[in-house]
């Protein structure tokens, strides 16, 4: 359709719009265009005009400014055509949604469905403002999804490319083994023949049907090269099964960076991504505090008369004595068990432990026994 | 409350802490069957007796009055009496030692490590920092001893000693036995002391730690004195305190039944009168196994000084509800402990009418009256058998010491005992050997 060949076809008398200087009196002059306008201009235009900065189009009727470093050649012959694909291209570029990330074919299919009608849009120019406005807003909205999705795009299209590059290697291994394989094959084949011949030759007539037997049975060998060929088509069905079970298995690993989903406004039917909760810090106290007490806040210092001389007296400060021990110690011992009721929490106790001791009542029947002998 | 939790594991909670009717019925089963041994015990002797004597000396009906009678037992009370007497002797014990023994052993200061040793040294200047935990610990491992164990079986006065050396012991006074046998009056030898020692650690269940209110008392007395220097910080559950207020209400509340000169003297007072009822009632009544140490010191609190205690409690659970504000709140709301309060308050009641109900023994002649006649029963009824504890002691245990408590420690001692044997072949087995027996079994070579 159209290629860098299809320029160097062109007639002859190509007339730059801007400069009206033609091809016939300029051989190498190239056409370039700006995505901005569209309008074709020569490349010493180009030069001419944009060299200094930004300008408006040299075109009448075409007020858009452009800048130089946005001239390309053409790659379509057709403008529309060559227009329509750039804005495909940018428009897919954002709206780059994978599959993975629907809910269910369907709520892709309308993704899908969607995208091409705003591309439409764009191209056959109707709500313009509008449908840029949506765009750039779910631009700004999904920045992180859009950068994810496109490193793993180009991360799946180094990968295709390896994987290609890989194949053709094997399939060239494989056909020079064949091709070497057949040879030597046709090579014994031809070395069976002379022997077998020889050897009817040289032979009596008895002999004549146990060698045509032998002859047969090296006929049977199938063709290591051949069986090999069917091994390889079966290991690629099998493959092709395993990814297609993974593909349905693990839907979905990467790509879910993106956190909330701001887009669902705009895109329906999105999959709601659970970002996994940050792991809380390890509590070695499962949730208790360890200094905590319920019946007194302990002070720094108590004002207490023989205290006051153990503080000062240096044969007990000598070996690291902490008077805060003492204080916790006291205070601990004022208080444990003050809420402990015995009479209630024992009685309780004894309950549940008679339910537990009424089972096992032999071994009390063996100790009664033993009491009794020992009395007796 | 974490405190509350933290004394439920202690051993004192778990295994030494009982209801009054499961207290009763266990002295009473302990009494059932240490009868019934002893009676067996008298039996035997008599028909041993009976069988060696007619051939040798030939009078043979002499003691058969005596024999068709039933050997009158103790009675639990009787026992109880008895017990408490012997408690009384251990103090007396304690404070009659002769090189004077310091009368307290485990200080109420905390201890770890390096200045654990330290202790004896530091205290022996002060004996206000001293107080009386090591009798108490004695005390409180006869009465141990004499839940599972009955008087008539092994005779509280063999038993005394050993208690009070064990207490030493495991309160962290060092005393070698030596020192320690010689310092008892009378002709009480080491080995006399140290025979019962390990039927004592055995009806211990070898749980030596006692929770005394002593150093509870301190505790509180300290941060009595913090609020009188309005120093103190409010408790956690009552954070509308402030240092100041918990002054003011200190200095407010009702005057002794003593007068005294300040709030400083006040405390003092109280805590000196506390302690006194700590050491003697609280020591010689069922307080240990029926309340925690907490509540009983704080009981003991409430007998020699009310509005200090009651002011003190209210501190720490909140003070009693206003009636007239009743409809306009409920009472969780006014105060989140008000129940927990409630029913604090009539445990320590109870305690505290526990600890008044204690008059010491000897103070008493018509309890000595009871006591002389309880000492001239039970000469008759001990258990023969158990008489001669160093000849039991040679060798551990392979009898069933404890009379009654947990079933499982009967079965538990005759499991350890068999094992003990079959060890004890082992070593015989090799003993002959010069480089000692084999270190694998030889089962395999049979």
């Amino acid at each position: 359709m159209a290629s860098k060949n299809g320029i160097d076809r062109r007639d002859e008398d190509e007339v730059c719009p801007v400069c009206k200087s033609s091809r016939y009196l300029n051989p190498n002059m190239r056409f370039l265009i700006n995505p901005e306008c569209y309008h074709k201009m020569c490349e010493s235009c180009v030069d001419r005009i944009f060299s200094s900065g930004p300008a408006s189009c040299p075109v009448a009727g075409c007020r858009k400014t452009l800048r130089k470093n946005r001239f390309r050649q053409q790659t379509f012959e057709d403008i529309g055509v060559e227009r329509e694909v750039d804005i495909r291209r940018r428009v897919m570029h954002i709206l780059n949604r994978r599959e993975e990330e629907f809910d269910s074919k369907r709520a892709y299919d309308d993704f899908l469905e969607q995208r091409e009608e705003i591309i439409a849009n764009l191209v056959c120019r109707i709500d313009v403002a509008k449908t840029e406005a949506q765009l750039q807003a779910y631009a700004q909205e999904n920045m992180q999804s859009i950068k994810a999705n496109q490193a793993l795009e180009e991360q799946e299209a180094t990968s295709f490319q390896k994987k290609i590059l890989l194949e053709q290697e094997e399939t060239r291994m494989r056909q020079q083994i064949a091709r070497e394989e057949y040879e030597s094959e046709r090579r014994e084949q031809q070395a069976t023949r002379e022997d077998f011949l020889t050897r009817l030759a040289s032979g009596s007539a008895a002999d004549a049907a146990a060698i045509a037997r032998e002859g047969h049975k090296v006929h049977l060998k199938k063709s290591s090269a051949r069986r090999s060929e069917e091994d390889r088509i079966r290991q690629k069905q099998a493959a092709l099964r395993g990814t297609e079970v993974k593909r349905t298995g693990t839907p979905l690993t990467t790509a879910d960076t993106a956190g909330s989903t701001p887009g669902a406004g705009f895109i329906k039917g999105l999959r709601k991504i659970k970002t996994p909760e940050p792991e809380k810090p390890y509590d070695p106290f499962m949730g208790l505090v360890p200094g905590k007490r319920d019946y007194y806040t302990q002070l720094e210092s108590y004002p207490y008369a023989f205290l006051d001389k153990l503080r000062s007296d240096l044969t007990v400060q000598a070996g690291g004595y902490d008077l805060q021990e003492y204080y916790s110690r006291t205070l601990l011992e004022a208080f444990a068990g003050l809420g402990c009721f015995v009479q209630e929490e024992v009685a309780k106790r004894d309950a549940i432990s008679a339910l537990g001791i009424s089972k096992p009542a032999s071994t009390e029947g063996a100790a009664m026994a033993a009491v009794g002998k020992n009395a007796a | 409350m974490i405190e509350d939790d933290i004394y439920r594991t202690s051993s004192q909670f778990r295994l030494w802490s009982y209801t009054e009717s499961s207290l009763k019925s266990l002295r009473t089963k302990t009494n059932h069957i240490a009868s019934e041994r002893v009676r067996a015990a008298l039996r035997r002797a008599r028909e041993r007796h009976a069988s060696s004597t007619p051939s040798a000396t030939g009078t043979p009906q002499t003691g058969s009055d005596v024999e068709e009678k039933d050997i009158e037992c103790l009675t639990p009370e009787e026992e109880l009496v008895l017990v408490r007497y012997y408690c009384e002797k251990t103090v007396e014990l304690g404070e009659t030692y002769r090189p004077p023994l310091p009368t307290n052993v485990r200080v109420s200061l905390p201890t770890t490590g390096f200045t654990q040793r330290l202790e004896p040294f530091f205290l022996r200047g002060q004996p206000k920092l001293t107080s009386i935990t090591y009798q108490a610990t004695a005390i409180q491992y006869l009465r141990r001893f004499y839940l599972t164990n009955s008087p008539m079986t092994y005779h509280p006065k063999s038993i005394m000693a050993c208690a009070l050396f064990l207490a030493t012991k495991t309160d962290n006074y060092y005393m070698s036995l030596r020192q320690f046998a010689e310092g008892i009056p009378g002709d009480t030898t080491a080995d006399d002391v140290i025979a019962p020692e390990f039927l004592l650690m055995q009806g211990l269940r070898f749980t030596f730690d006692v929770r005394h209110p002593f150093r509870s008392l301190e505790g509180g007395v300290m941060e009595l004195s913090a609020i009188a220097q309005g120093q103190a910080k409010p408790a956690p559950h009552l954070p509308h305190h402030t240092p100041e207020s918990l002054k003011q209400g200190l200095l407010s509340i009702a005057p002794p039944p003593v007068p005294s000169t300040s709030i400083t003297d006040r405390i003092g007072r109280a805590h000196g009168a506390t302690r006194e009822l700590l050491k003697s009632a609280a020591q010689m009544t069922d307080a240990y196994f029926l309340y925690t140490p907490s509540q009983i010191w704080l009981a003991a609190l409430l007998l020699a000084d009310r509005p200090l205690a009651e002011f003190y409690l209210d501190t720490k659970l909140g003070g009693p509800i206003d009636p007239t504000a009743m409809e306009t709140e409920p009472s969780n709301l006014q105060n989140p402990l008000y129940d927990l309060r409630t029913k604090l308050l009539q445990v320590l009641t109870d305690c505290g009418a526990l600890l008044q109900s204690y008059t010491p023994l000897s103070s008493d002649p018509d309890q000595m009256k009871i006591l002389k006649r309880i000492a001239k029963k039970l000469y008759h009824c001990q258990n023969p058998e158990k008489v001669n504890l160093k000849r039991d002691s040679a060798v551990p245990r392979s009898t069933p010491a404890i009379d009654a408590g947990a079933v499982t420690s009967e079965s538990e001692t005759e499991r350890l005992a068999k094992k003990r044997k079959l060890e004890m072949e082992q070593k015989q087995r090799g003993a002959h050997d010069m480089f000692g027996p084999e270190l694998v079994l030889d089962r395999t070579r049979h």
